[in-house]
């Protein structure tokens, strides 16, 4: 009320010319006042106003009364406005909580008449030392003021809170009952944000109309403190991470280096000193480690899977002439791996030879039946069970042979056999031994089809007798003669109709498929 | 002995001290909620009064007491003065509204009036806790009304006038920083 001036009677208009904004407020306010008389309170005086068209001047009279007591009159002013006047009287002792009767007399007439209450049209002064501090948390903002000086009235007013941010039209309201501050909630981070306030009575004791709003305050939202707190944390986080993988690294780094980068393997270990005192010169490291590799190599290599060995039997010709059959002499092993390097060479009785196979066309059956071996000479003779003659004539090297194979009615040979000893040969009918080991296919043999007799003879390589075509003997061609081992199996010739090869000459015949 | 007294004493004139030096909450009689209460109630009171459509009361003459309070003239006024005006305000306003509610036959108004007799003894039970009321009764003033509805707007006018205002200015009522 500081500003209030009393020149004239419109004083309160005077007081808000220089908040030109109020002044405007109080016109906006009482234009929805249906009343002819508008009344409002400012501070604890009463004003009313009307207003009149510019016309012929008339004298006006303001009157009032309140319980009952006489009329008192009050003095009139006038405010010329753009087209109309607007008359107007301030009470100078408003009764507050009675009922006012007021009228205004046109010459000496009643022109208008109202009751009312005074204290049902205050009209407050905006709120006062409006403050906007940040709270120091993120998104809020603490606003506090002061209320107007008002007597009487500091427990029935409310405020309300307007803010929004700098620049921007949209505002949010915030209704506040008798508390004088307020905590705004919910803002944007580091924002510029203006803050109003104002005040109306609470209804209950007194009631009027909303003040004036406050000039706006500015207020500046603390800046997102997520951010150096969480950058800490994750940094913190990312160095234990970076420690922990570090520590399961060092210590499986052996484990990882053998997955990620893995050796090449290379045969050193099996060749002491190859590399490292001769260099890689295989020829000096295998002279100089001569007899300690043997063993070691013998033992390797008969561990090693067999390879197949096609073994070529020797006709028996016991039955025909013994005495064209060479003799063999076996006397020591060779150490080489040449049983399939043998050249065979016609053998002498190819024409024998020629006529076995011949009886063998002519009575197939019988054949079939009969051996699966039809050689007594070979070094492994399959006899079945009622070959017993023909067992007769084998020798007895080859009798550990037959009581190894020998079966009874099927010729089924399900075992496999480990290595059969040299057999060496003790006398002048050849014999062929061999330093073999057989294996067979674990099915029956003899009544299927064309299934064929499968030897697979470990190749002992180094120790493999086979009589008479060890390696040695073929070097001694010219003083033996050669067999062509005949190794009949049953392969019967009619259930084979493309045997005919094996037919065909006998320096080389071979039962079955030719090898 | 007698160094114990003394210090038992002084100990004891600390609490009253800081006894007396706090800021002591307002009393919950001293709450102007209560009033405020009372007065929704009589303003409910004038709804419904002009809400009537039958049975709303004769046309009767009720003597009431004075409502208008001049703030300046008000201050001036003893506490003790403002009590036995305020307290015989009440007691004329209860003897009008009991007066009134005889005539009433609209069931919902006479709830209300009765509602708000309590109320008035109620509040007169308050001040005179706060306010004790020993002094005799001096003859206030009072005038006349000729209806229910003027009534019940006195009733409201000294409820949110006088009586509000000696509630507020209660010594009793004081809080130490206002």
């Amino acid at each position: 009320m500081e500003s209030r001036g009393r020149v004239d009677g419109f004083y309160t208009l005077r007081s808000l010319r220089d908040r030109s904004r109020d002044r405007f407020h109080v016109a906006q306010l009482l234009q929805d006042e249906t009343e002819h008389i508008k009344c409002f309170v400012e501070g604890k005086d009463l004003t009313c106003f009307w207003e009149e068209r510019n016309n012929l001047h008339h004298q006006y009279t303001f009157t009032y009364s309140y319980e009952n007591k006489n009329k008192m009159a009050c003095a009139v002013s006038s405010l010329l406005a753009s087209n109309k006047t607007i008359f107007f009287c301030k009470l100078p002792k408003t009764p507050f909580f009675t009922t006012l009767d007021v009228q205004v007399l046109r010459d000496g007439r009643m022109l208008y008449t109202r009751s009312l209450n005074a204290e049902n049209f205050l009209f407050l002064d905006p709120p006062r030392n409006l403050t906007v501090m940040s709270s120091g948390k993120e998104g809020q903002l603490n606003v506090s003021w002061l209320p107007p000086p008002l007597k009487y009235m500091d427990d029935s007013m409310i405020y309300e809170v307007r803010y929004a941010v700098e620049g921007s039209n949209m505002g949010k309201v915030e209704v506040v009952k008798v508390s004088t501050m307020l905590v705004l909630l919910g803002l944007q981070s580091d924002t510029r944000y203006k803050v109003w306030v104002r005040v109306k009575p609470d209804g209950v004791a007194y009631k009027g109309y909303w003040s004036a709003w406050t000039e706006p305050v500015f207020g500046v939202t603390p800046p997102s403190d997520v951010d150096p707190l969480i950058v800490l944390l994750v940094l913190f986080i990312g160095l234990i991470l970076c420690l922990l993988s570090l520590t399961v690294i060092l210590s499986h780094h052996k484990f990882l280096l053998k997955k990620l980068w893995p050796d090449i393997p290379t045969p050193e270990h099996k060749f002491p000193g190859l590399f490292t005192v001769y260099k890689g010169d295989f020829k000096e490291w295998m002279s100089q480690n001569n007899g300690s590799m043997w063993g070691r190599s013998v033992h390797v290599y008969t561990e090693e899977l067999p390879s197949l060995l096609e073994v070529l039997s020797e006709v028996s010709r016991t039955s025909h002439d013994t005495s064209q059959r060479e003799e063999e002499e076996e006397k020591e092993s060779e150490s080489s791996d040449s049983g399939l390097t043998d050249r065979w060479r016609d053998p002498p009785h190819a024409h024998w030879l020629m006529e076995q196979l011949r009886a063998l066309q002519e009575n197939p059956e019988s054949r079939c039946q009969s051996s699966l071996l039809q050689s007594h000479d070979t070094y492994v003779t399959l006899n079945q069970g009622d070959n017993e003659q023909q067992v007769d004539d084998v020798f007895e090297e080859t009798l550990p042979l037959q009581t190894l194979f020998t079966t009874t009615g099927t010729s089924s040979l399900s075992t496999s056999h480990s290595d059969l000893g040299s057999l060496q040969q003790s006398s002048g009918s050849g014999r062929l031994s061999s330093q073999s080991s057989f294996e067979y296919p674990n099915h029956t043999w003899a009544p299927k089809g064309p299934g064929y007799a499968y030897m697979a003879v470990a190749d002992s390589g180094v120790s493999m007798d086979y009589r008479p075509m060890s390696s040695s003997r073929i070097a001694e061609l010219g003083r033996h003669r050669m067999y062509t081992n005949d190794y009949k199996n049953e392969i019967c010739p009619h259930k084979w109709p493309l045997s005919g090869q094996y037919i065909k000459s006998g320096s080389e015949s071979c039962t079955g498929p030719v090898w | 002995v007698f160094q114990g007294c003394g210090g038992l004493v002084s100990v004891l004139i600390v609490f009253v001290w800081l006894g007396g030096n706090q800021v002591s909450p307002l009393r919950p009689i001293c709450d102007l909620r209560v009033l405020e209460h009372f007065i929704r109630e009589a303003q409910d009171s004038e709804v419904i009064m002009r809400g009537c459509r039958g049975g709303c009361g004769a046309m009767k003459s009720y003597f009431v007491p004075l409502t208008s309070v001049d703030f300046a003239f008000w201050e001036h006024i003893d506490v003790h003065e403002q009590a036995v005006e305020v307290q015989t305000g009440l007691s004329l306003l209860v003897q009008a509204l009991s007066t009134a509610m005889k005539a009433v036959s609209n069931s919902r108004l006479a709830s209300a009036l009765d509602n708000n007799i309590s109320n008035i003894h109620s509040l007169s039970q308050i001040l005179s806790t706060v306010l004790p009321d020993d002094s005799a009764p001096a003859s206030t003033q009072s005038q006349e009304v000729s209806s229910l509805p003027e009534l019940l707007q006195v009733q409201s006018s000294f409820l949110r006038g006088k009586v509000r205002l000696l509630l507020s200015a209660a010594p009793a009522c004081q809080r130490q920083n206002s």
